[in-house]
């Protein structure tokens, strides 16, 4: 038994520098992928980030080993993280979501020859290495508000939402309360946020479930989804329930299991894969653009429920995206 | 505030006591035998997802239920050999039970259901109890819920029962106070200690049951969110008694549930404010203001034979 164990302990030390060893191939240009606490399959915003990194590999037809991420496990790893990546002489480092801002604006001054792409980061600093990638929450989420109130017909409709800590989450929520007031103003808009901050808020569909309960009892009828799994758990309620459920961040269609289709009307969509891929285009074509970019944020397609929604209703969401886009309308979310 | 939102708030308490309830009841069966059990929070995780993988496999909720209630008995299972055989220190051998669901989930929930698309189980039915679910404002309350709901009930007071009212209650609870004295009577500390715990283990396994295959439907990595740890201060908050520590899952509950509430109807308190309140009793409980809450005696303290 002692003996046995021994040796999956020796074959397990042994085999992990061959396993550092499959990144180290010959590469002219590297791309690599630091993401915030969670996982590259998570469904939302570190997928994406991923699955950018890999679109703009495949682009530039850099082979499979120039490109690779670092899963963060704890918020206090965000630097070492960066470092064992530029280390291995990485040129491209994106670090996904808000919370790795200050550690990737660090990080740029500490590596100038390496360029940082950070998605949904505000920075203090302006460095030429530096692009920080942010959306307009607030304008998807008042189109996911304009929507909802459009279909809803009790006149209630309610939202799920991550921490208040988390700024975009917070956009997203004053964009959707005003989206729906702007075709009612006399709609009820029902919130909550999660109380457990940065720690439990992303991660409790029970919470989000049990919350979306307590507003369709109230007579809500639309519900919006906007803290990861939480904001999940809340559009699977509102699926077993028969009410209409709208997502975030991603085109939730694709992140939600079967059954919420039908009831999916949409998601309030942040543009991460195109927007993380130009930059990275530009930077290995020497022009990259460094600073504050925005990325578009719009709605995603109907999908399942494109038969159930009137075309005066689609016709509306179309003009109001026009609206916000050439400034007519304004989201009145202050930022 | 009209009738639909009070009936509907105390409705959600009983759901959010649930997991709760079974936590502490949990701990209640191992603790009153004299091993203390951290490890029910990662027990609810690990059973969380065996029994969603179980269900979306087998295609049964049922078959998901049992073997939730088997990972539940067997993570105990490890948890009283490392404590009653082998001495262990238990809050080590819990916090390593803890740490391990955390890992183990998270790797098995990858490997098998990475690139699938989103899989989910339909969750339990939810039951209206004939009759009784009629009754006006008590009925929708607490007779119209899904089954775990009123598994745990029911449960709440048969553990009552078995600790207060049969001989193995009373031999568990001497084994939890005095093994010494219990041993000399003939009573098989060693027996009563292994049952105890893995029975409690199943009932933390049901707890995991509670929330993929009746709250949530999914999976998600740390969906036990710190549950396990509540539910153990349920156990204290009750004062190691099954109805007590129901009671005190109750209360947490309908804080967590107001919580919801107030803040749903934008009332000015901050909602910090309300989700604090229940670890705040806790400790008023746990410094001795409201009455002492004392655990069994030999609680935490391996037995050895002499």
């Amino acid at each position: 038994m002692k003996r046995t164990l021994l040796w999956v302990i020796i074959a397990i030390v042994a085999l992990t520098p061959l396993m550092a060893g499959c990144g180290s191939k010959e590469c002219d240009f590297r791309i690599g992928l630091v993401t915030d606490v969670g996982e590259v399959d998570d469904k939302s915003f570190n997928e994406a980030a991923w699955n950018a990194t890999k679109q703009a590999a495949d682009e530039l037809k850099l082979s499979e080993d120039c490109r690779g991420y670092i899963e963060t496990q704890d918020a206090k790893d965000y630097i070492p993280n960066v470092d064992s990546f530029v280390s291995e002489g990485v040129k491209v480092i994106v670090t996904s979501g808000f919370a790795m801002a200050q550690a990737t604006n660090d990080a740029a001054k500490k590596y100038p020859d390496v360029f940082f792409i950070g998605t949904d980061q505000w920075y203090n600093e302006q460095l030429p290495n530096l692009a920080g990638l942010v959306f307009n929450e607030d304008q998807s989420g008042f189109l996911a508000g304009a929507l909802a109130a459009l279909m809803s017909k009790s006149g209630i409709v309610g939202g799920v939402y991550g921490t208040d800590v988390v700024p975009p989450v917070v956009y997203f929520r004053e964009g959707y309360e005003n989206g729906a007031k702007y075709i009612n103003p006399n709609i009820k808009t029902l919130g909550a946020y999660h109380p457990g901050g940065l720690a439990t808020g992303f991660t409790d569909p029970q919470w989000g479930g049990e919350t979306a309960a307590t507003m369709m009892d109230q007579g809500a009828d639309v519900i919006f989804g906007a803290g990861g799994k939480t904001g999940n758990g809340a559009l699977e309620e509102a699926a077993k329930r028969k009410v209409w459920a709208i997502g975030v961040d991603v085109d939730q269609y694709y992140t939600l299991p079967d059954s919420v289709k039908p009831y999916l009307l949409s998601s309030a969509m942040k543009a991460i894969v195109p927007g993380v891929v130009d930059l990275i285009k530009k930077a290995e074509a020497g022009s990259f653009t460094s600073g504050q970019i925005f990325g578009a944020a719009a709605l995603a397609p109907y999908h399942d429920t494109d038969g159930s929604i009137p075309q005066a209703v689609k016709d509306k969401i179309a003009e109001i995206t026009k609206g916000i886009a050439d400034g007519s309308i304004s989201t009145g979310v202050k930022k | 505030m009209d009738m639909r939102i009070i009936i509907g708030l105390f409705a959600l308490t009983l759901v959010k006591a649930t997991p709760l309830t079974l936590g502490a009841l949990s701990g209640v069966f191992c603790e009153r035998s004299g091993v203390v059990n951290i490890g029910i929070e990662g027990m609810m995780l690990t059973s969380a997802f065996t029994g969603f993988s179980a269900a979306f496999f087998s295609g049964s909720a049922l078959v998901g239920i049992a073997v939730a209630l088997a990972t539940g008995g067997l993570l105990a299972l490890l948890h009283a050999v490392l404590c009653i055989r082998f001495e262990l220190n238990q809050i080590i051998s819990g916090t390593v039970i803890n740490l391990m669901a955390v890992g183990v989930t998270g790797y098995f929930n990858r490997v098998i259901f990475s690139g699938r698309t989103v899989p989910g189980v339909e969750t339990l039915p939810r039951v209206e109890i004939p009759l009784l679910a009629d009754i006006p404002f008590i009925g929708p309350i607490l007779f119209q819920h899904q089954p775990i709901v009123f598994t745990t009930i029911i449960l709440v007071f048969l553990v009552h029962i078995v600790l207060f009212h049969t001989p193995w209650g009373l031999r568990t609870r001497a084994v939890g106070e005095h093994p010494r004295a219990a041993d000399t009577l003939g009573i098989d500390v060693f027996k009563v200690r292994y049952i105890n715990v893995v029975v409690g283990g199943m009932i933390a396994g049901l707890a995991g049951a509670f929330l993929t295959l009746e709250a949530v439907g999914t999976f998600e990595k740390l969906m036990s969110n710190g549950r396990g740890f509540i539910a153990l201060a349920a156990m204290v908050f009750g004062k190691w008694s099954p109805v007590g520590a129901f009671g005190a899952a109750l209360l947490f509950g309908f804080a967590e549930a107001l919580g919801v509430r107030l803040q749903i109807e934008n009332i000015g308190i901050p909602y910090q404010f309300l989700g604090m309140l229940p670890y705040l009793l806790t400790i008023i409980v746990l410094a001795g203001v409201v009455g002492r809450s004392t655990p069994p005696a030999a609680s935490g303290q391996p037995y050895r034979k002499e």
